[in-house]
This record gives structure tokens, C-alpha cells and sequence, in this order.
């Protein structure tokens, strides 16, 4: 595959995406207009680049969609559910056409037919004659519905030659679109001694009377765009070769021409409309005709152009790149910093402060652009929620908050499914249906509402739902049934509801296509915990449950506090450092419920010491207590010294440390040793837990 | 592939020796990645015994691991001629690299398949899912390591046990999170 169609499927694939959401929009708001141009754009441009890159299956599909959509944007014809199916599983068809050009596994040879065929039967509904469903390559034609004269300027820069084009190519591709007539400018050609035979300074204006909509005459351009100025302009909307008072001959001189241009214009001037496409418009200006800098013509609103330029693609390899890159400059950097500090110098200090400074800003840069918001995930569950409300006949109505939280593009990517799952389940397990809704007083559409927001150092996930809740004594009855528990263990809610992670437990009674395997919520969990997050469950009978994903936001690089116990040196994430108190180590070892009083609060803490088995003689006369916090929970960590803040660049500790979960990675310090980075949660997590077992 | 089919291949194999306390052992040249002088091991708290810690090799994490405690020795004694070996072995598919503490390392040797034993079968009490094979070199025996299944396992193993409790088909890999090596 070449990579001009290795482009187009990477773009189509995202023009797809944004047809289908747009698609959904237009299900909610049918009247809407500006969504059914959207709905139109989308497609033209799909279409476009479906029939330059050979997806000639692609083409002819969204070709029939939108000629339907047309005549929905002209008022001929009503946005129906049954436009809105046949196009959400053509979306679903183009997706598999993109893959299968030509149609040739047997699947979608037969979706393709029956998709056709429905097409064909909306088509027929409405009466479009064969002559206009026919039309090819001409929508615009019909929406600006008329012929008329265009003048182009083609002005080829003079290195065109240098790419092997040849500009007459270009020139005869124009007139071949209408009536025309070429005119070659050599006003640019240098005295004889001077010519360069191989640079290009002939240029061309052209008058062409076409039915051919700008945008098509700028295609004729496409490979060439960044080599010549070119300017389209519409002149009138008659033709002026079919007209005998026209003096052609006029034309021939470049000091007559634009102003004869500008009186035939002005024959007409109730038609004259200024369509204009250019890069470099210094041309538009001689032409008297006002410029206006709208590369899309009449599609899309302004604001969606700005968002067009506003952003650029790059290969997610190319910033993994830059991640390393930035990786190995702050671990570069501390040993900088280091260097400077311990060899006084005044200029190097300066720089060495400086390169921190900058480093940490590129840091955060490069950090920012490998995040993204996570509506990219949730866009897709508004698609999931809509076929799976129509397959099980239930009024589902999902809110979305939050869309904006942004998170590593691989977090969301990993996170994809556990997601869809734990949604199946709440729109197949948790909501009821209509009648038993409107029994139990409840409004008769059900709502899943999915969130996401940040807190500290962690993103939240939570997807909640108004349903039936969960049963624990049909978890209880079912786990004792499964052996996971034994009959008289005596759990409470949270543990109980924690047990639908467990493997192979799957309460629903009836097995469903939508969920309900008996697989699931257990490698959801695994999921999770392997992007070092959490996941809890809470559920009320008869009011619904919610399922809450905890994930922390820290990727490669973290800003850290670095702190030293015994010879060995360790990094506290600082999001969770809450504050730093000093304590006399003696109060701590007197003190057997292991809480202490800091800020007229009581603390319970963890004396690292003891809980890394540090050697007790070595132990200094002050402790240095840190403060961290996790869902509202404080717990003081005890260390010996606290170094000061550190930008730590995460390593992994490998498989052979897995068992020591406390430790989440390591870093490398200035001076080339190790640090280990604490995994404060699991900390926390481990002191609060033995504190139960303790009691 | 078995390392038996390996060496059919090529007559001529190259092996790395080192010492550990009074013992020689040999590893494949082919698993040595480089061989370091010892820097400061950054210790990971509640970590087994022969997990000796973690050291900076050019900006990753190696792992470091004692092999005398790892064969039930007594633990390295840090001298001028302590080397790390940095090996690269083969756990679950995966390539990863570790770090051997040994007490000195000798000599790259080329062997010569016939002079390869096969097996200890002379001296059974060398369990053999560890040990490759035996040469003899100037009246000295040379233990050749089965290094991959030695360091993928996480717990302390005695070569020369041969009963069924260290068997490596029972207790492989780095899964048992009970075994901490406090033996």
C-alpha cells in the first residue's frame, strides 16, 4: 500500500468516527440543520479522498448517502430513523471497506448488497429520479445549481521543474473542465543571457466557463499546491465565449486584461459572487474582486475552521520519542545540578538554574501532548449505549461529564474495554426495563452517567447507573456456591460487593449477548490494577450502583520528594505530600496505637523504619514525618531526612521486584545512584489494613 | 530450543568461568551481556536475601542478584575482585536482564563438544535441572549453568539437592510471592 493510502485510511478512520458522532448528534436534535451539514461535509470529504485513492466501494456508498443527505439539507426531505439506521451501519461498513477495498471476504460482500439494497429502498421512498441519483463528481453543481465563468491564475513557482511537473499538464487539465481559453503571461522571462533553462517563468491566466464547483477546479492542483500561487475567482455567470460582444483579444494583453475582466463582470452583476481560493493572494488584489480567505467555501462554521489548523497530526512513535528524550534530559540535568552544586561557580550555577528551569517546562510540554481527553473513549460508549438500548428494548439515556479530563493516550487506550464492560453490565444487569421501572415509581428511561475528574495526584472514573442496584445476598448466595467464601464468614457491604471481581462469578440469571459470560469483572479488575489503578464498586437496592476506577495521572517522569532512611534514598510522589512535621523519634516508639496528634489532629502513621526492618541503632534522634493523603485518608510516613524536592524519571524495577509492591519504580539520581519511588497508595493501603488486623 | 540441539550446531562453544567461594562455574558466552566492577547497590527493603538490590547501568534499573545465596552459599564478600555478570536470560518469552554477584570472574573458554560431559552422571548429587554439564580442566571440575531456568526462579535453589521439592517444573518462575528466601 502506498502511503498517500496509508494517509487516507488514517484519516478516514477518523472522518468515520466523526461521522458517526455527528450522526448521533443528529438522532438527538433531527431538526437541526447545521448538524445535518456536518453530517453532509463529513461524508463529501470521505468521499473525495475515497475516489482519488481507489475506494471506489467507499465512494459509491457515501456517494448515495449524500445525495439523501442533500435533499434533507435543502428542506425536500425529514431526518427519519430509518435514514439514521441505514447510515450508522454503512459508518459501520465503510470502517470494514477501508480494510476490504474491494469487497472480497464474504462478509462484507453481503453487507454491502443488503446495505445497498436499503439504501436503495430510502432512494426509491423518496423519489429521487435516476438522473440525479446518477450524478457523479458534481454535488456542488447542483447546490450552487449553475455554470459560470472562473479566472485562475496558475503561477508555478520557478523550481516547479525540479519535481518533474509540467505545468502545460496542468493547464490543459483546467480547460479540459469547460470552455476556456488559456492566456501564457511571459511578462516574468529574463533577457536571453540570463535565462535558466531549467526554472519555469512563464505563468498562465485562464478563463474557464465550467460547471465545475472551485473546489473540484482546485483539485486539479492538489499535487502541486505548495509549488504555485494560484488564485480562483468567479467572474460572472455567462459564458463569454459563447457571447460575440466579448473581445477576446482583449484578454491577450496582461495590461487590458484585468480590466476588461472587471467590466464583463460587471455585465452582470446581479450573479457575481467572489469565490476565492489561494495561498499567496497577491493576485486577488489586481483582480478588483474582494479576497475572502475561506478555504472550506460554504461547508463547516468558522469555528470548525479554526480547530482544523489549530492542531497538527504526528505519529505517536515520534512522541514516545521525545518522552525518552525528555527522560533522559532531566536525569542529565540532576547530574548538572549536582555538579553545579558542589563545585561552586557562579556562571554555572546561573545555567545550571536555567537548563532546570527550561527542562522542567519541556517536561511538562512534552508531557501535555501525549495526553488526551478522554471524550475520545467516551464518544465511542454514546454509539454502544444507542444499539445496545434498541437490542434490549430498554429507554437509555447516557450523560457524559467530564469529557474533558485528559489522561496518557496509553491509559485510555488500555482502558477501552474494562470500561465497555463494566457499562454492558450496567445497561444489561443494572437497569430494568420500562415496566418494571415505571412500577418501582422510577422515570421510565433509565440513566447511566459516566464521569471523569481529577483529585490530586488521580483521575476518577465512575460510571453510575439508576438501576436495580446490586443484591448482596445473591453475591453472598453465589459466592458460598462458588467456594469463594465460606457460609459463616461474616463480611461486610464493601467486601461483599467487592466479591463481583472475583473470577467466575456472574450473578445475572440469564445469559445475555450484551454481557454476563461469567468473565469480566475480574479482568477489568486485573486491567486496572495493571495501570497501577483501582477499582470499587458501591450499590444501594432499588437506587442503583457505581462503579468507580481510580487511576493515577503520573506516567514516565513525576515530581517527587526525595527522602533518605537509613542509606537508601526514596522518592514520595508530592501530589500526596500533604506536609512535613519533625518529631522526636522517642515519641514515636512510646507510642502503641500508632497514631500521632499533628495540627490537633490525630495522624496514624507508618514508621518506615520498622516497616523496611532498618537496622533500630542507626536511627536518628529526629524523624521527619510526611504527611500523605488518599481518598480522604491521612497516614504520616516516618523517614530519617528529608533532601528536598526531585523530578523523578520512573524506571521500572523489573520482574524480580513484583513482589514488592510498596515500591512503584525507581529513578536515577544526579550522582548515578538509585532512588526508589514509594507507592504511597499501597503504603497507606498496607498500614491501614494491619491497623484493622492490630485492633 | 534445548540447548542440547544448540550445541549440535556448533562443535566449538565459548564459555564464560567465574568463582564462587571454592566452586568454578561456566555460563554461555552468548547470555553475558558485559561484566561490571560493583557500584553502589541501592538496597529494596523486604526484598529476598540473594536480591541484593538494584544498581544504575547507563540509565536502567539492573537488578542484582547473589549467587552464592542464590545456591545456598554463604553471601558474597565485597573484595577488588567481586564482578557483577551481566547476563541476559529468558523468563515466560520475555528478555530480561540481571545482575550476578560473583566472587571473581576467570577466563572466556572455547570447549570443545567432546570435552563436554553431558551430564554429572558420575555424581548424582548435582540436580540436574540446573547444571548443563561438566568439564574437566586441569583436574578441576567446571559446573556449565543452566542460567535461564536458574534466574527465573525466585527462590533460593541448591544444586545439589535433587529431590522433587526444587524441581523447577513445580515451583517455576517469579510466581510464589510466599517464597522470600528466608531459608
Amino acid at each position: 500500500m502506498d502511503s498517500y493510502q496509508e494517509h487516507y485510511l488514517i484519516e478516514a478512520t477518523e472522518l468515520i468516527s466523526n461521522l458517526e458522532n455527528a450522526l448521533l448528534v443528529l438522532e438527538k436534535t433531527p431538526d437541526d440543520k447545521s448538524q445535518v451539514e456536518e453530517v453532509f461535509r463529513i461524508m463529501h470529504t470521505l468521499k473525495g479522498g475515497a475516489g482519488m485513492f481507489g475506494f471506489q466501494k467507499i465512494e459509491e456508498l457515501t456517494h448515495y448517502l449524500e445525495n439523501i443527505y442533500d435533499l434533507i439539507r435543502d428542506n425536500k426531505l425529514a431526518t427519519t430513523a430509518q435514514i439514521l439506521d441505514v447510515t450508522l451501519s454503512t459508518v459501520d461498513h465503510l470502517t470494514a471497506l477501508l480494510y476490504d477495498a474491494e469487497c472480497k471476504e464474504e462478509i462484507n460482500k453481503e453487507n454491502h448488497a443488503r446495505i445497498k439494497n436499503e439504501i436503495d429502498i430510502i432512494v426509491k421512498a423518496i423519489g429521487i429520479t435516476e438522473a440525479t441519483a446518477e450524478r457523479t463528481h458534481s454535488q456542488k453543481e447542483v447546490v450552487s445549481n449553475a455554470s459560470a465563468l472562473y479566472h485562475i491564475v496558475f503561477k508555478p513557482n520557478k523550481e516547479i521543474f525540479a519535481n518533474g511537473t509540467n505545468p502545460l499538464f496542468i493547464v490543459e487539465d483546467l480547460l479540459a473542465l469547460g470552455d476556456g481559453r488559456a492566456f501564457a503571461r511571459t511578462t516574468r522571462i529574463p533577457p536571453f543571457d540570463k535565462i535558466n533553462p531549467e526554472k519555469c517563468f512563464v505563468y498562465w491566466d485562464l478563463l474557464i466557463f465550467t460547471g465545475t464547483p472551485v473546489e473540484e477546479i482546485k483539485d486539479v492542483f492538489i499535487f502541486i499546491e505548495d509549488q504555485c500561487e494560484i488564485a480562483v475567482n468567479k467572474v460572472c455567470a455567462f459564458n463569454i465565449f459563447e457571447n460575440n460582444q466579448i473581445d477576446l483579444k482583449l484578454f491577450e494583453n496582461p495590461k487590458t486584461f484585468n480590466s476588461y475582466l472587471v467590466e464583463i463582470a460587471s455585465r452582470a452583476p446581479k450573479k457575481k459572487t467572489e469565490d476565492h481560493i489561494n495561498k499567496k493572494s497577491e493576485l486577488s488584489g489586481n483582480t478588483g474582486v474582494v479576497a475572502s480567505t475561506d478555504d472550506d467555501l460554504d461547508m463547516g462554521n468558522p469555528k470548525e475552521r479554526i480547530k482544523n489548523i489549530s492542531s497538527i497530526r504526528v505519529a505517536s512513535d515520534k512522541l514516545d520519542d521525545l518522552m525518552n528524550l525528555v527522560s533522559e534530559l532531566v536525569t542529565t540535568q540532576a547530574g548538572l545540578s549536582l555538579y553545579s552544586e558542589q563545585n561552586p561557580d557562579r556562571r554555572l550555577e546561573v545555567f545550571s538554574e536555567n537548563i532546570e528551569k527550561l527542562t522542567r517546562q519541556l517536561r511538562d510540554t512534552a508531557f501535555s501532548m501525549t495526553l488526551i481527553p478522554i471524550n475520545h473513549l467516551f464518544q465511542r460508549f454514546k454509539r454502544l449505549v444507542r444499539d445496545v438500548s434498541l437490542q434490549l428494548n430498554k429507554e437509555i439515556d447516557l450523560v457524559i461529564k467530564g469529557g474533558e479530563t485528559e489522561l496518557d493516550k496509553t491509559i485510555i487506550e488500555a482502558l477501552a474495554d474494562p470500561l465497555m464492560h463494566i457499562l454492558r453490565n450496567s445497561l444489561d444487569h443494572g437497569l430494568e426495563h420500562e415496566d418494571e421501572r415505571i412500577s418501582a415509581g422510577k422515570n421510565k428511561t433509565g440513566t447511566v452517567t459516566i464521569s471523569a475528574y481529577y483529585s490530586g495526584a488521580n483521575v476518577h472514573i465512575q460510571i453510575k447507573d439508576d438501576g436495580k442496584g446490586i443484591d448482596q445476598e445473591k453475591i453472598r448466595a453465589k459466592a458460598i456456591e462458588k467456594g469463594l467464601i465460606g457460609k459463616h464468614d461474616k463480611l461486610n457491604k464493601a467486601e461483599i460487593l467487592d466479591l463481583i471481581f472475583a473470577p467466575g462469578l456472574s450473578t445475572a440469571a440469564q445469559i445475555t449477548d450484551v454481557s454476563g459470560r461469567g468473565v469480566g469483572m475480574d479482568v477489568v479488575r486485573k486491567n486496572v490494577t495493571n495501570l497501577r489503578g483501582e477499582i470499587l464498586v458501591d450499590s444501594e437496592v432499588g437506587k442503583g450502583s457505581v462503579v468507580e476506577i481510580i487511576l493515577p495521572l503520573t506516567l514516565s517522569i513525576i515530581d517527587g520528594l526525595l527522602v533518605q532512611l537509613e542509606h537508601t534514598k526514596y522518592v514520595i510522589p508530592l501530589e500526596v505530600v500533604e506536609k512535613c512535621h519533625e518529631l522526636n523519634a522517642g515519641e514515636l516508639q512510646e507510642n502503641i496505637n500508632q497514631l500521632v496528634t499533628l495540627d490537633g489532629k490525630q495522624v496514624p502513621f507508618l514508621d518506615l523504619r520498622e516497616a523496611f526492618d532498618a537496622d533500630k541503632n542507626t536511627a536518628p534522634e529526629l524523624t521527619q514525618i510526611i504527611v500523605v493523603h488518599k481518598n480522604h485518608k491521612r497516614v504520616g510516613i516516618c523517614v530519617d531526612t528529608i533532601i528536598g524536592e526531585y523530578q523523578a524519571v520512573l524506571k521500572p524495577v523489573g520482574k524480580y521486584y513484583r513482589n514488592q509492591e510498596f515500591i512503584s519504580g525507581a529513578t536515577i539520581l544526579g550522582d548515578g545512584t538509585i532512588a526508589l519511588v514509594l507507592d504511597t497508595n499501597k503504603i497507606i493501603e498496607q498500614s491501614i489494613g494491619q491497623k484493622i488486623v492490630a485492633l | 530450543m534445548n540447548v542440547f540441539e544448540q550445541k549440535e550446531i556448533s562443535a566449538a562453544q565459548s564459555f564464560l568461568s567465574f568463582r564462587l567461594g571454592k566452586e568454578i562455574f561456566a555460563v554461555e558466552v552468548s547470555k553475558v551481556n558485559e561484566i561490571l566492577e560493583v557500584p553502589k547497590i541501592t538496597k529494596i527493603p523486604k526484598s529476598p536475601e540473594y536480591m541484593t538490590g538494584v544498581i544504575n547501568l547507563r540509565g536502567t534499573v539492573l537488578p542484582l542478584v547473589d549467587t552464592k545465596i542464590k545456591f545456598g552459599m554463604k553471601p558474597v564478600e565485597f573484595t577488588v575482585d567481586t564482578c557483577i555478570v551481566v547476563l541476559e536470560i529468558k523468563v515466560d518469552d520475555e528478555k530480561i536482564q540481571v545482575g550476578a554477584l560473583v566472587d571473581s570472574v576467570l577466563e572466556v573458554m572455547e570447549i570443545d563438544e567432546a570435552q563436554l560431559q553431558p551430564s554429572p552422571s558420575m555424581d548424582a548429587k548435582y540436580n540436574l535441572d540446573f547444571i548443563e554439564g561438566m568439564l574437566e580442566l586441569d583436574n578441576k571440575f567446571i559446573m556449565l549453568l543452566k542460567i535461564d531456568m536458574i534466574f527465573s526462579i525466585n527462590d533460593i535453589i541448591d544444586l545439589k539437592e535433587t529431590h522433587e521439592g526444587s524441581s523447577p517444573k513445580k515451583n517455576k518462575s517469579i510466581k510464589n510471592p510466599n517464597n522470600r528466601g528466608k531459608k
